[in-house]
């Protein structure tokens, strides 16, 4: 598997735009585009859980190059609470129902734009890494609460 | 000391006991999720990493912190879906190594 580049992070930001998909970058890799210096392996998107979004979800996925069965693009229209996409140019991570997180709309209120691409606030970064309680996360949890420490005070000072 | 009412402080024990910081700063957070925080801690080391990544463009971070490194079980399908969160949680902590670190606690 190749590695995720910025500029296939640019196609599926442009991609999804073009489609009119209603998404936020959450996770680690949304942490990243906040400015968070870490590591990882794939990205998560948190897409809104709606039939019409979903299908036009599932064009833009065909675009950037993931070949999906008509049983999978079912799935994603019907938004099942968690989908891992490893048949494309990229890993990517498809979460309907982040732990955590109110919903959508919750979430989109107060979202950030980096760039272009739409971002959970680090607020719901953060919530939804402590609501997971998975091991990986805990362990980055405490320099992740640096950061948002970090990210509100420079974002104050502008 | 910052002018927005932000004081960081540096621990030198920080370095060497971060959970105990971040102990100290839970508590804080925890008894003042709605009122403005006077006292921010941040290890040093943390904060220098974090003013160093300020000041790359995005595409440099982006370069920076994707990896990829085989994950057994989780790499070995090219596609899976979970009807609920729960279900996805479920299965990680059934089938895949704990040195992963997927399971929860």
């Amino acid at each position: 598997m190749p590695l995720f580049e910025y500029r296939q992070a640019e196609e599926v930001r442009d991609a999804l735009r073009r489609h009119g998909v209603r998404y936020l970058f959450i996770g680690k890799s949304g942490a990243i585009l906040l400015g968070f210096p870490d590591t990882t392996q794939d990205a998560d998107l948190f897409v809104e859980k709606d039939p019409a979004n979903g299908s036009a979800l599932v064009e833009a996925l065909c675009e950037l190059g993931f070949r999906l069965t008509a049983e999978q693009k079912s799935e994603i229209v019907r938004g099942k609470d968690f989908v891992q996409l490893k048949n494309g140019p990229f890993d990517l991570d498809l979460v309907f129902a982040p732990d955590g997180i109110e919903g959508f709309e919750h979430a989109f209120a107060r979202h950030i734009e980096v760039e272009g691409f739409p971002v959970c606030h680090i607020d719901d970064i953060i919530a939804s890494k402590e609501a997971s309680g998975r091991t990986k996360d805990r362990e980055s949890l405490p320099r992740l609460r640096a950061f948002r420490e970090y990210w509100i005070a420079r974002n104050r000072r502008g | 000391m910052e002018s927005a009412g932000f004081e960081r402080v540096f621990h030198p024990a920080a370095l060497a006991f971060p959970m105990a910081v971040d102990t100290v700063w839970r508590r804080a957070y925890d008894g003042c999720m709605n009122a403005r925080r006077e006292l921010v801690e941040i290890p040093g080391e943390w904060l220098e990493e974090f003013e160093a990544a300020a000041l790359r463009p995005l595409s440099v971070r982006w370069r920076y912190a994707f990896v990829h490194t085989y994950k057994p079980v989780l790499d070995d399908a090219s596609y899976r879906s979970f009807d609920t969160t729960e279900d996805y949680r479920r299965w990680c902590n059934e089938n895949l190594p704990l040195w992963l670190g997927y399971a929860t606690v």
